[in-house]
Order: C-alpha cells, then sequence, then structure tokens
C-alpha cells in the first residue's frame, strides 16, 4: 500500500482515508529528515516542478519551494506579476508553452474554482493544487492534520473548530473534507454573513453559530484569516466587532479545554480573528505548521511523482 | 428548391403522428406527388414534426461577426429543424429603424421567418429611450433588454410606459445585478460546496416580481425569458389570475440540466441564467404541464473557442442550442406531456410570442418539417455545430434521439 490511489491533488474532497494517511505518514518521515543537519534527499532529482502562481503568495509559495529543493528537484517560479499572462495570454497557452519545456510537476495557485483540474484536463504534467479560488487548499489542510496528530497523537475522535470566514474558505473546505475522512469531528463557526447558507452536501460536519458553544469542547481551534476585503462587501460592520463577537481571545478560551490547540493558516491579523498573546503562547502550534507546511509538501510531491523520479 | 419524397414517414397531423406513409415535398409544399426522377428518402418510420421556432437567437452579426454571421445560424437553424425564431442579439442592440432595416435586409437573403426584437434603451444602456414608435412601424414584433438588468426602476416605467402606446409586449431576462453580484452560478448546495459565488433565487423573484408590479401599474404585456425557479412560476401564475397580460418560456437547457453538474466545473455548463437545483428543474417541468410556462426557448448564443478553453469562472457565458434541441428533448418531452404539448411547446407557441405564423403539416399546404429517428441515439461532436463554434453544454454526451433531415423553405437537407 505504498502508491497513491490519486493521479493529481485537486483538493480532500473524495480523497480516501488510505491517500491521506499514506502522505501523513511520508509526511512524518520527511518531517525527521527536516531535523537533520543535511536537508536534503535526492527523491525527484531530474525532476522539474513549476510554481504556477497566479495570486500573491508568499508563505504557500516558499513553503513549496522548499519542499522541492529538499527533494532535488529543478525548481521554478511562474508568477502572474512576471508572466505573459498580463499580456493576454490564456491560460491554456501559458500552460502548453510551459509543458513544451518539459516540466513534471505543475503546483497551481489561482482565484477560479477548478483551475487545477482544468490544467489536468489540458496537459501530461502532475498537478498540485496549492488553492484554487475559494474551493480547496489541500496541502494546507494535510499540514493541519499532521500537525494535529503530532500534537495529539490521531485524529479519530477529536474535535476540531474552525471559526471565522467559512464562506470565502479553501482552508475550511478542505479541512473539513480531510479531517471528517480521518475521523475527528468538525464544527464550523462565523458570522451568517460568512459562512454558507446551503450546507446539504456538508453534513458530516456540525455548524454552529455561538462561538462560546463552538469551542467548548474542541481539541483544536483553527481561526481563519479575516480579509478586509469584506468590510468593504458589506459582510460585516466592522473589524473590532468581529473581534468581540468571533476573535480567539483569552476570555474565549476560558470556556475551552485546558490543553487546547489554536491553530491559524497564516498571515495572522493579530487583535483581529486572534490576539497577540494567544497566537505567541502556549496553546499556540502556529510555527510547528509552517515547519509541518514543507514536511507535507515534500510528502505529496514524492508520492504523486511515484516511479518518475530518478531516486 | 430541392424536392424529396419521403418514404414510410409518420406525418404530425392534426395533433397526432399518422401511420407510415409517403409525402411529396415539392416547391415548399406537401403535394400530392412530385416530378419524375425526385430523390426518395425511406424515413424507416421516423417522425416528420412540424419545424420548430427558436425563442432567443443571438447570431452577432454585424458588431460581432468575428464569433458568428447569420449565414451560420441559419445554416444551425436548418440543420436543427427551425423554420423561423425570435432575433435579440445581446452584442447588436436594435435600438433605431436604421439597424433594424439592416439586419431585416441580412434576414431576408436566407427568407427564413424570423421576427425581431427592439431595444428599448438605446444600447441596452437604460439611460435613453429608444425610438419605439418608429422600430414598431418598421416591424419589431416587442421589445427587449438585450438579457441586462434594468436596475432603474423609474427608467423601466417610462419605457413601459412610452412603449405602450405601440401594443408591443416587453420581453426580461428577470436577474437582479445587485443580487447577482459577479454570481455565475446557482447559489445552491453545489456552489457553497465549491466556494463558488453565487446567484440566489432571490435574484430572479425580485426583478419579477418588479416588473410583474409595473405590468400591473401600467397595463403593459410582458414576458419572462429563461424562467429558471419553481418561485417565479408562482408569482407569474398569481398575476395571471390578477389579469395581469404576463407569459414566459423557460430555456431548454434548464428542463435537461441543474446545478449537479457544477462538480464537473466544465466551461460549457457557464450560461447567463444559471442552472438551478432539482428541485427547480422539476417545477419548471411542472410548469410546462400546467400551463404556466407559454413556451420553450433556445437562447442560441454562440461563444468563441478561445473563451470556453478556460476554466469555468473565466469562461464567456453563452450556449447554442439549435442544432441539438429536438433530439436532446424530444423523447422525454413527449413522454411525459404528450407529442401534441411537445410540438406546440417547440413550435406553435414560440411562434405566437413572436407574432409569427405557426408551422403545421397539411397536405396541399405549405410545409416546414423536421424528421426524427425519435430511438436512434447520437453523440453530439464539435462538428455538427455550424460556423466556427461548439459551446454546447451537450458536446461529448448522448443524445436519445437523432435528426435524419430537414425540408425548410423548400429545401431538404439531410443531417
Amino acid at each position: 500500500m505504498s502508491a497513491l490511489e490519486i493521479k493529481h491533488l485537486f483538493g480532500l474532497r473524495g480523497v480516501s482515508k488510505h491517500d491521506i494517511r499514506l502522505i501523513l505518514d511520508n509526511a512524518k518521515q520527511f518531517r525527521e529528515i527536516l531535523e537533520r543537519p543535511v536537508k536534503k534527499v535526492p527523491s525527484l532529482r531530474g525532476m522539474t516542478v513549476v510554481n504556477l502562481f497566479f495570486e500573491n503568495s508568499t508563505r504557500t509559495r516558499t513553503s513549496f519551494e522548499l519542499a522541492e529543493k529538499r527533494l532535488s528537484a529543478d525548481t521554478v517560479n511562474f508568477t502572474s506579476s512576471n508572466s505573459s499572462v498580463k499580456k493576454g495570454e490564456t491560460l491554456v497557452d501559458t500552460l502548453r508553452n510551459i509543458e513544451a519545456m518539459k516540466i513534471d510537476i505543475v503546483v497551481v495557485r489561482h482565484k477560479g474554482t477548478g483551475v487545477p483540474k482544468f490544467l489536468a484536463d489540458n496537459s501530461k504534467a502532475i498537478i498540485v493544487n496549492a488553492g484554487d479560488g475559494a474551493h480547496e487548499h489541500p496541502t494546507q489542510a494535510l499540514l493541519d492534520m499532521l500537525t494535529i496528530e503530532e500534537k495529539l497523537g490521531t485524529l479519530e475522535g477529536k474535535n476540531v473548530t474552525i471559526v471565522g470566514d467559512i464562506r470565502h474558505s479553501r482552508v475550511a473546505r478542505s479541512n473539513l473534507w480531510g479531517m471528517t475522512t480521518m475521523g475527528a469531528h468538525v464544527t464550523l463557526c462565523g458570522p451568517s454573513t460568512l459562512v454558507p447558507r446551503n450546507t446539504e452536501l456538508m453534513d458530516k460536519v456540525t455548524w454552529e453559530s455561538d462561538v462560546k458553544k463552538a469551542v467548548k469542547d474542541a481539541d483544536a481551534i483553527i481561526a481563519l484569516r479575516l480579509q478586509k476585503e469584506r468590510m468593504d462587501d458589506a459582510l460585516l460592520p466592522s473589524m473590532r466587532e468581529y473581534r468581540n463577537t468571533f476573535g480567539i481571545t483569552h476570555e474565549l478560551l476560558e470556556c475551552a479545554k485546558d490543553k487546547v490547540l489554536i491553530m491559524h493558516p497564516g498571515p495572522i491579523n493579530r487583535g483581529v480573528e486572534l490576539d497577540s498573546e494567544i497566537a505567541d503562547g502556549e496553546h499556540s502550534v502556529i510555527l510547528d505548521q509552517v515547519t509541518n507546511g514543507v514536511a507535507v509538501r515534500m510528502a505529496v510531491l514524492y508520492l504523486l511523482a511515484g516511479g518518475r523520479a530518478n531516486a | 428548391m430541392r424536392n424529396i419524397i419521403l418514404d414510410n414517414v409518420c406525418p404530425f397531423v392534426n395533433g397526432k403522428f399518422g401511420k407510415p406513409t409517403k409525402m411529396y415535398l415539392v416547391d415548399g409544399k406537401w403535394a400530392n406527388g412530385a416530378p419524375e426522377g425526385t430523390p426518395v428518402v425511406d424515413a424507416q418510420g421516423a417522425l416528420a414534426i412540424p419545424a420548430l421556432f427558436g425563442l432567443g437567437l443571438d447570431f452577432k452579426e454585424p458588431l460581432r461577426d468575428d464569433i458568428y454571421t447569420f449565414k451560420d445560424g441559419v445554416a444551425a437553424m436548418t440543420r436543427g429543424g427551425f423554420y423561423g425564431g425570435l432575433y435579440e442579439s445581446s452584442a447588436n442592440a436594435i435600438d433605431d429603424s436604421l439597424k433594424l432595416a439592416a439586419i431585416q435586409q441580412i434576414s431576408a437573403k436566407y427568407g427564413l421567418s424570423i421576427a425581431f426584437l427592439g431595444a428599448f434603451s438605446m444600447g441596452y444602456q437604460c439611460k435613453d429611450l429608444s425610438e419605439m414608435v418608429e422600430l414598431a412601424d418598421a416591424g419589431v414584433v416587442g421589445f427587449g433588454d438585450g438579457n441586462q438588468d434594468c436596475s432603474r426602476t423609474r427608467f423601466l416605467r417610462l419605457a413601459m410606459e412610452y412603449g405602450s402606446m405601440t401594443g408591443k409586449r416587453f420581453f426580461f431576462m428577470p436577474l437582479d445585478d445587485s443580487l447577482r453580484h459577479h454570481g455565475l452560478v446557482h447559489e445552491g448546495s453545489y456552489a457553497d460546496t465549491l466556494g463558488m459565488k453565487g446567484i440566489p433565487r432571490v435574484a430572479e423573484t425580485i426583478a419579477v416580481f418588479r416588473i410583474l408590479e409595473m405590468a400591473r401599474f401600467l397595463k403593459v404585456p410582458v414576458h419572462f425569458k429563461q424562467v429558471s425557479c419553481g418561485e417565479t412560476l408562482k408569482l407569474i401564475e398569481r398575476a395571471r389570475e390578477d389579469g395581469v397580460d404576463v407569459t414566459c418560456d423557460v430555456d431548454i437547457y434548464h428542463l435537461i440540466l441543474d446545478d449537479s453538474c457544477l462538480f464537473d466545473l466544465n466551461s460549457l455548463d457557464n450560461v447567463p441564467m444559471p442552472f438551478r437545483s432539482a428541485e427547480d428543474r422539476e417545477a419548471l417541468w411542472k410548469g410546462l404541464e400546467s400551463g404556466v410556462v407559454n413556451a420553450i426557448s433556445m437562447n442560441h448564443d454562440p461563444v468563441l473557442a478561445q473563451d470556453k478553453e478556460v476554466n469555468f469562472e473565466d469562461a464567456v457565458p453563452g450556449a447554442v442550442s439549435l442544432e441539438t434541441a429536438l433530439p436532446a428533448i424530444w423523447k422525454p418531452l413527449s413522454e411525459r406531456l404528450g407529442a401534441a404539448r411537445a410540438v406546440e411547446l417547440l413550435s406553435t407557441a414560440p411562434a405566437q410570442l413572436a407574432g409569427v405564423a405557426p408551422s403545421k403539416l397539411s397536405e396541399g399546404e405549405r410545409a416546414d418539417l423536421v424528421l426524427l429517428a425519435q430511438d436512434s441515439p447520437k453523440t453530439v461532436e464539435a462538428s455538427m455545430f455550424a460556423g466556427q463554434v461548439w459551446n454546447s453544454p451537450l458536446l461529448g454526451k448522448q443524445l436519445p434521439s437523432s435528426i435524419v433531415g430537414t425540408y425548410i423553405n423548400g429545401n431538404w437537407t439531410e443531417v
């Protein structure tokens, strides 16, 4: 049972427990490698990975790039600000041009839902989703899962609460699919304008509007970043009211378990979704998430490359 | 003229299909006989259905003839069995009589029964009124919005009030732009699962309610294009009971597809009026049964390949339909509602809405027909479409029936 059933990583909806387990187990091994003095393995030597980022990203792109380099792949960065896309080239043409340069793996981030699948339909390369619209961000969810397993031993039976802008969150969507597949109980909580109204197809999770109730039994709380544009769009009255109602504060944590984990996909709006003292406090595992991000992405790339790698 | 003898064909006469017989199609008429040497086609029991009438034709010419032309559109009509249609182009607002004359001239070359909707505002901008009286005198059969929301309610009132002098019907695609808010798909469980911006049903019902109230107030006849949800049909039914002159159509694809197709993320499913839920789809079918829905519309809207060969959200909305409409819908429609109602919804009722004489089959009379092998499935391929477009949500899918040929305007075309 050492091969993935999936050929690409578009998202975690529909991905089997076997595949998630395999990725997490491999990530744990890569996590150990990252602690060594020499952090590099030859697994993807001879392979070329392009990071095709049509949206701004610092940490995800850096994390992927590090993962690729730790695996000895050749890496090319292709961002919208320096690409021919700005000159009117279509997505397919961009991909075909890149593919003509004999690329093996494409890591893509795009504002459009389903762009990774679209690229896979039009290319022979292995596609890894680094975030598509508000749809999925599977490697973020995998690193969240790895962090929880690392700290709590297992996801099975654990209560994970995600608080914030669920409606626009690809992180929340990937987490709800991945974590429920792995046996965790997921509770989603946010302001009524920032949660989806039609949840029939997301019925394996609990929807809770009262944040105190949502965190009460949580083993881990994931606070989502609140985009400032939500205020411009009249989805919320103010950052202040959001912080007072849904922010992760000391007062709120008094309602939670003593050893609850505090997580955040970053970058943090300190004093909005997460108070500084919590972000830097004893419950926070945010920097562990960052380290695990590299390990998870190494595992994903390594496993998807499968027999195509030289090592 | 290309005459033909159809042998072993079942013609639709007086509301039902007759036994297999021989039809002599000569000089545009169903004749008693044919000149010697007229070719014979063995129809093998295929149905001869009165040719169809397509609501919602947009052939792009003249301003976007880089996409599609009238010639392409006529070829699509001929392949699909349409003798006429109601033309309204979002790319070419017919907002003065010169533009109308120009497009009438293009249309006249082909001899099909195409009627035109004028724009009630200049360039569909809802800022300046078009010369509706002159347009009506020059032959438009009604006034349309170009499938763009007229959010300025006072302008809507004035347009309908002024246009009431013509006695013509106003045609609207009801979708409140503010509630649409960049949405492309139905706001439902599929869109929310995918994290896509949705268009709620209230975007349609609020627009419908506003227009119905205006129609009631001004006593102006109105028509709703591409109704997509059950709630709208309830509003229309209630308004009719109150005496408002209101008609409506449903788009052919809304009877076949619903928002569950979103999981495919196929840019060909990106259409201006989103596919709504399975419950809505069933409500539309019930509307056809009850008679609340007057007609099935085509909304033939060509989009270039490069504007569809992109991810769903970046695709240009629109679908072509003429070539595949009948083989896609005939079996489910006739099985559920009967052949007579199916012909009414696809041919006579849409023609009536456009003020065009209906197509009917009667020996000795003019005959425009489409020959359908109803139990002969066919897979939709790009080559089936006229012009350089193939933007059909049915591409690659199997249709339950297939068109054998059409006899339109005195010409037999084998498909």
